[in-house]
């Protein structure tokens, strides 16, 4: 298991390089944040809040090394600052109340996106030379579309021509959020369009990944001698091409899947879904600095977690890696 | 982490760009493609709006008028916004801007990533492995996210940050690409060579690696683009860029925050988001012929079914007219059509082509021969001889699909039952393969699934086959095997990686002679293995057979191997048996004179000291083949009817023993004379 040691220790330097880049980033552009935050807000912001800025922006004392230990120390105590989108929220509640929708809809339907993508891939790959083939450049026009603009038509078909899903919002604002059939099922309801959005969206490029890489597998000798055994199609699909293809998909799941997250949470844009993507353009709407870097952080930290449990996933689906050296 | 990148499993490394200078520009062959024409035209007219469309913009694209919210008209073809702009005019002034950041910042991305992916693929060592952080640090952060967080640091720096900002968060994925790329290269024979005549790194990394790259560099270029107007877009969409500057994103952002879905106002986004897309498709199916270049195995998989989907189309249409031009054959022979059933394996015929037009190959031409149940047939030849080939068409495994397939190949079951194993259908073909006859392959590295283990390799054999075999009987068959060619049993679990060549060749073995099979066909199985490991494996093998009583075909080149093991040899060359006899009238009277040659060229291990001579010339292109005997050329004893006259195989008798022979220089083989004749080659 030395193999995701060595990863885990990449993810947690990863990890350290951005949220040192979030330290480094403001301090050396041009122009101090701190002072012009304070002057578009006009002596609405209180001292303590002048105050947490000025830890997470610099100069308030000289020494960057204190700085830096003032910052790390905040940001174990989950303290973010105050967001200036939601004054006077703190950061970490706004974030805290998105978060867990973005983290179900984009986890949720990143497996649901891949699992169709890879076994769409492989039945493509394996009948090349059908008419299946005429899938790849329809896939590839559909890996084209940016996310959002492809939210804003299945709104307007679904939502507002047809009127058989809500446009905007994560639930009935009547509901009570909490564990409770009623809500659970307005959620649902309301997350099939954008779920579906992502899905969709997204399976393009899973799907010609996988059709390429089981094209190129199908002409390996294990495959061809697979067949010579007299196996049944089932398990030469399954077994030796499939399970040899998709190896590649796995390993380059980091790619994809910030791709995935950058285009799922500006669809949250389009369906004002309550998630990340929502603050996240009223932030950018309104320069809000601390809510920025902290979504940023938020979701890198996401990423990475993502990124080690498909590492683990490869580990396990292959042995040469397991192999101690 | 280095390691990796060279074993030939990642796809990325497998590129044989050719690497002469006359080559090094055949990649922009994989243009021709109609998927690609397709891509180049639709780019170009991007292109040609990104130039021309704001001169021929009806108005300018922010002047406000009283015509709002206006579906598309005579006047405004795409109708307008909420503040009365002309939706076409933005469009036509968007493409600039997204067309200039989309490509400015793909080309600044592409440039790092080249520097990055060549120096680190090159110099390897501490360099490569810092490089490799960086890249893997930035392939892994979010790039969405980080660019909105850089923008929003740099407000006021309108394009040229965007582009700057995009290319920084698009670089990692080309370098890595690249790097691999460039790792594979430095091993080859060029780069080795400019390395040791002393040349500057620097013009080793410009003038012998990169231009060899230019296939890959072009493709990531425009998987970068892509990515980048993507970008943009979603960055403007965002309104994280300048909002009066007019790109596709831009119109997408008025149209959200004016919520022109609610007004149902679809000539406003609808524009925008489909222009982006088709200029990434146009991308996405130029590269579909740069990728087909660089991985061969793509553009084989297509070429070869689209031969096969012709040639089932054609047999379905046969079919349907009353199968006129389609031979009915039975399937199962009278036993009087074949007295002799102690041959197992009768092939009639035998044709087998690939390709077409130019490319049309038949690599197993017109053969004929038997092979006796419990005898060794050793089949030799040199590379490209269509020994190889002729294995697969025994064993019905054709890759890439073959085109004509002609001829009888009747095999007979210890029972004594006749089929043509050409005409078995999909289901009878799979009971047939490896309970009759077993294939163990030229590489074992390569046969074997490298992600199951030897003993689930075997067990899938059983599984589909023996479906009254219970897990307990599996497993102990399992162990039995492995004992019978010298494998411990606890190498069940084993991974075809956790063992020598040696082994793996054992093992395949093992699950070659799982089903007991009348029929082993054996394709260079010691080729790549030590003359030890090979020794111990080919008695191993002869004992077995013994034991056992199969029959085995063995196909090699190692024609020393085949005079000890097999009782006859069959000489293939350019597709066509040449001669044919028993192994011992074979080593004292070879007949052919390519037969002759080969054995000048093969030292003994037994037998008189000779000089070794070969054979002058090179094997024929199948695709060109003489119009008279396919050795002529190489032949010292040509006469000019062997040059406009294909010799058929036939039987003479040499030494009172009847041998098959394809060869002029044996006109009447009937009569005793002749014998005396052929003695004196």
């Amino acid at each position: 298991m030395r193999v995701l040691l060595r990863r885990l220790v990449f993810y947690v330097l990863t990890a350290w390089a951005a949220i040192s880049l979030n330290f480094v980033l403001p301090r050396i552009m041009p122009g101090d944040p701190v002072t012009n935050m304070v002057e578009r807000f006009r002596g609405r912001l209180t001292p303590q809040a002048i105050q947490a800025l000025r830890v997470l922006f610099g100069q308030e004392h000289s020494n960057l090394w204190l700085q830096y230990v003032d910052y790390w120390k905040n940001l174990f105590h989950g303290n973010f600052g105050i967001s200036y989108a939601y004054y006077p929220t703190p950061v970490t509640s706004v974030v805290n109340g998105a978060i867990w929708w973005t983290l179900i809809l984009i986890s949720l339907c990143t497996i649901l996106a891949f699992v169709i993508g890879v076994s769409l891939g492989t039945v493509v790959g394996w009948k090349r030379g059908t008419w299946l083939d005429a899938l790849v450049p329809v896939t590839s026009f559909i890996s084209s579309i940016p996310y959002f603009w492809f939210a804003i038509i299945m709104a307007l078909v679904f939502s507002i021509v047809l009127k058989w899903f809500p446009l905007s919002g994560g639930y009935d604002v009547w509901e009570t959020i909490g564990f409770n059939s009623s809500f659970i099922s307005s959620a649902v309801y309301h997350a099939i369009l954008p779920a579906v959005t992502i899905i969709v969206a997204s399976i393009g490029g899973w799907l010609i990944g996988m059709r390429n890489m089981t094209v190129t597998t199908l002409s390996e000798d294990y495959v061809r001698m697979a067949e010579a055994k007299g196996l049944r199609k089932r398990r030469v699909v399954l077994a030796y091409a499939a399970r040899n293809a998709v190896l590649p998909s796995l390993s380059s799941f980091a790619m994809s899947l910030g791709f995935v997250v950058g285009g799922s949470i500006v669809t949250e844009i389009v369906f004002n879904y309550p998630g990340i993507g929502s603050i996240l353009f009223r932030a950018a709407q309104s320069q809000d600095y601390p809510l920025m870097q902290a979504i940023f952080l938020v979701i890198t930290v996401m990423v990475l977690v993502a990124n080690f449990v498909a590492d683990i996933a490869y580990v396990f689906l292959d042995p040469r890696t397991r192999q101690e050296a | 982490m280095s390691a990796a990148a060279i074993v030939d499993t990642d796809p990325v490394s497998q590129p044989t760009a050719s690497v002469g200078l006359s080559n090094r520009f055949a990649w922009l062959q994989g243009l021709k493609s109609p998927k690609t024409l397709v891509g180049l035209i639709i780019l170009a007219f991007f292109v040609l709006l990104a130039i021309f469309g704001p001169i021929f913009a009806p108005y300018d694209p922010s002047s406000v008028s009283w015509e709002t919210l206006q579906p598309p008209s005579a006047a405004h073809w795409l109708g307008t916004t909420q503040a009365g702009q002309d939706v076409f005019s933005q469009m036509l002034y968007g493409a600039r801007i997204s067309i200039i950041v989309g490509f400015c910042a793909a080309l600044l991305a592409t440039v790092v990533s080249v520097v990055v992916g060549l120096v680190a693929g090159y110099l390897g060592g501490l360099t490569d492995d810092l490089l490799s952080l960086l890249a893997n640090v930035f392939l892994v952060l979010p790039s969405l996210p980080l660019a909105v967080i850089l923008v929003s640091l740099l407000p006021k720096s309108g394009s040229a940050g965007i582009i700057l900002i995009i290319a920084i968060t698009g670089w990692a994925w080309g370098s890595r690409v690249l790097r691999a790329q460039t790792m594979s290269l430095r091993r080859r024979d060029f780069v080795e060579a400019a390395r040791a005549t002393g040349e500057r790194t620097a013009k080793i990394i410009l003038h012998d690696i990169m231009p060899n790259e230019m296939a890959i560099i072009a493709s990531s270029f425009l998987g970068t683009v892509t990515g980048a107007i993507l970008t943009q877009a979603s960055l403007s969409f965002l309104g994280l860029t300048s909002v009066s500057e007019w790109s596709w994103g831009t119109i997408l952002y008025w149209a959200q925050v004016n919520s022109a879905l609610l007004m149902g106002a679809w000539w406003w986004f609808i524009p925008a988001g489909l222009a982006i897309a088709l200029l990434g498709t146009s991308m996405s199916l130029i590269n579909f012929g740069i990728d087909e270049f660089i991985n061969p195995r793509l553009r084989q998989a297509n070429a070869g079914t689209k031969a096969q989907a012709k040639a089932r189309r054609a047999e379905a249409k046969a079919r349907k007219l009353g199968a006129v031009g389609l031979p009915t054959r039975d399937k199962v022979l009278p036993p009087e059509d074949h007295p002799d059933s102690s041959v197992v394996l009768d092939v009639r015929d035998l044709v087998f082509g690939y390709g077409v037009g130019d490319d049309a190959t038949v690599a197993v031409n017109h053969v004929s021969f038997q092979v006796r149940r419990g005898e060794v047939l050793g089949i030799a030849g040199e590379s490209g001889s269509g020994k190889s080939t002729l294995a697969n068409a025994i064993a019905r495994l054709y890759r890439p699909a073959a085109t004509t397939i002609s001829g009888q190949l009747l095999y007979t079951n210890a029972a004594g039952a006749t089929t043509d194993v050409l005409t078995m259908s999909d289901e009878e073909l799979r009971r047939f393969r490896w309970d009759e006859l077993s294939v163990v392959f030229q590489s074992a590295m390569n046969a074997l699934n490298p992600v199951l283990t030897i003993g689930t390799q075997i067990d899938d054999v059983l599984r589909a086959h023996r479906a009254d075999m219970t897990k307990a009987e599996r497993e102990t068959k399992i162990r039995e095997l492995l004992g019978l060619v010298g494998i411990q049993s606890d190498r069940v679990r084993a991974y075809p990686h956790e063992l020598s060549g040696g082994m793996r060749q054992r093992a395949m073995i093992a699950i070659g002679l799982a089903l007991d099979p009348e029929i082993i066909i054996m394709d260079e199985p010691t080729t790549a293995l030590d003359v030890v490991i090979q020794r111990q494996i080919i008695e191993q093998l002869i004992r077995l057979k013994d034991e056992l009583g199969f029959t085995i075909i063995f196909i090699t080149h190692d024609l020393s191997l085949l005079m000890e093991l097999s009782d006859t040899i069959a000489i293939m060359y350019a597709g066509r048996l040449v001669e044919c006899s028993p192994t011992r009238q074979f080593y004292q009277h070879p007949v052919h004179p390519y037969s002759q040659g080969l054995l000048r060229s093969f030292p003994t291990l037994s037998g008189a000291k000779r000089e070794l001579t070969g054979i002058p010339g090179s094997p024929p292109d199948l695709r060109h083949l003489p119009p008279g005997c396919p050795f002529a050329p190489r032949c010292d004893q040509a006469t000019e009817r062997c040059q406009e006259h294909k010799p058929d195989l036939r039987q003479v008798m040499v030494d009172n023993t009847t041998i098959q022979v394809a060869c002029h220089s044996l006109e009447i083989p009937t009569q005793p004379k002749e014998d005396a004749h052929v003695q004196q080659h």
